[in-house]
């Protein structure tokens, strides 16, 4: 039991790194992070039509919202609209229902 | 902050711009009426609706010259299946707003026969326009509030009463009137709801 305790104390003791071993782990960490960054887009910068493909496909997204957003304004400003000659029609007609009993007061004694 | 302040100024730019308030009970008159048409354009809005309106049709280029000075139109119209649907008392209380020197009633037509009221009041403003225009048609089942807030000018309301397919308005002769038996009321073209 000694032994094996003797053993494991000895694998798991505490061991100082070498001299500069986390500069060299942060050095290696780093430039892993640049290839990557780099393999991202080595693949655009090489494919002249994937970055044309890219392009059209924005130019599309960004045309489609902006017809999308236009037909909305359009279809709101017509309900508006319809709202707006209604209320003018409604408007209108109670103010001819004034002036047509007004004349009609205005003509009855006349006509007696 | 000024998200708040922004949202106050608009609240009180709305809250002036209609100035008379609509009777609170006419909201629930909705549920009771047969037909019931409900406008409520504010400047805004009433701008933007302005922009599609077509200077080809003669109607529309028209309304487009009314609206031009116009800051909110507020129409409110139910037709119910029997009469007694809706309270006179609230009728009169919006009435009270519509007070001299601001207001003046131009035109009144009561029938006591047939129960039938129509009232037009405006709100003068300087240079001989009109500043507002409120219309209270009350007959036994059916009840219209107009309320048009901004400048009108004489010429665009005789367009507004003339033109849209009816004869032209003449208020020359203002007189405040009360009759037994009044003609009957025009055929209507009455619109349905806006969605």
């Amino acid at each position: 039991m000694n032994r094996l305790e003797d053993a494991l104390r000895g694998a798991l003791r505490r061991e100082e790194p070498p001299a500069g071993f986390a500069g060299r782990v942060l050095a290696a960490a780093q430039g892993r992070d640049q290839q990557r960054a780099v393999s991202r887009w080595w693949f655009f910068r090489q494919s002249p039509r994937l970055r044309w493909a890219a392009a059209f496909a924005a130019v599309v997204l960004l045309a489609g919202g902006g017809i999308e957003y236009r037909h909305q304004q359009r279809a709101k400003a017509e309900r508006a609209k319809d709202q707006l000659m209604l209320a003018l029609r409604i408007t209108g007609s109670k103010l001819r229902l004034v002036q047509e009993r007004i004349r009609w007061i205005e003509e009855a004694p006349m006509e007696r | 902050m000024r998200i708040a302040i922004v949202f106050l100024a608009g609240m009180l730019a709305s809250a002036s711009a209609q100035e008379i308030k609509m009777p609170p009970g006419l909201e629930r008159l909705g549920a009771k009426a047969e037909e019931s048409v409900d406008v409520t354009l504010d400047g805004p809005l009433l701008q933007f609706a302005s922009r599609v309106l077509s200077d080809k049709d003669p109607d529309e280029a028209r309304a487009k010259k009314i609206v031009a000075g116009l800051k909110g139109i507020y129409v409110r119209s139910f037709e119910f299946a029997k009469e007694g649907e809706y309270n006179q008392a609230e009728i009169d209380a919006f009435r009270a707003q519509l007070q001299p020197p601001t207001w003046s009633r131009v035109a009144g037509v009561k029938s006591s026969r047939g129960g039938e009221n129509a009232e037009v009041y405006f709100k003068m403003a300087t240079g001989g326009d009109i500043g507002g225009l409120v219309v209270i048609a009350a007959e036994p089942k059916e009840l219209t509030i107009v309320n048009i807030v901004g400048t009108i000018k004489p010429e665009d309301l005789a367009d507004l009463s003339g033109e849209f397919g009816i004869p032209k308005l003449d208020f020359g002769a203002r007189r405040q009137t009360s009759k037994q038996t009044p003609p009957p009321a025009p055929p209507k073209s009455k619109g349905k709801e806006p969605e």
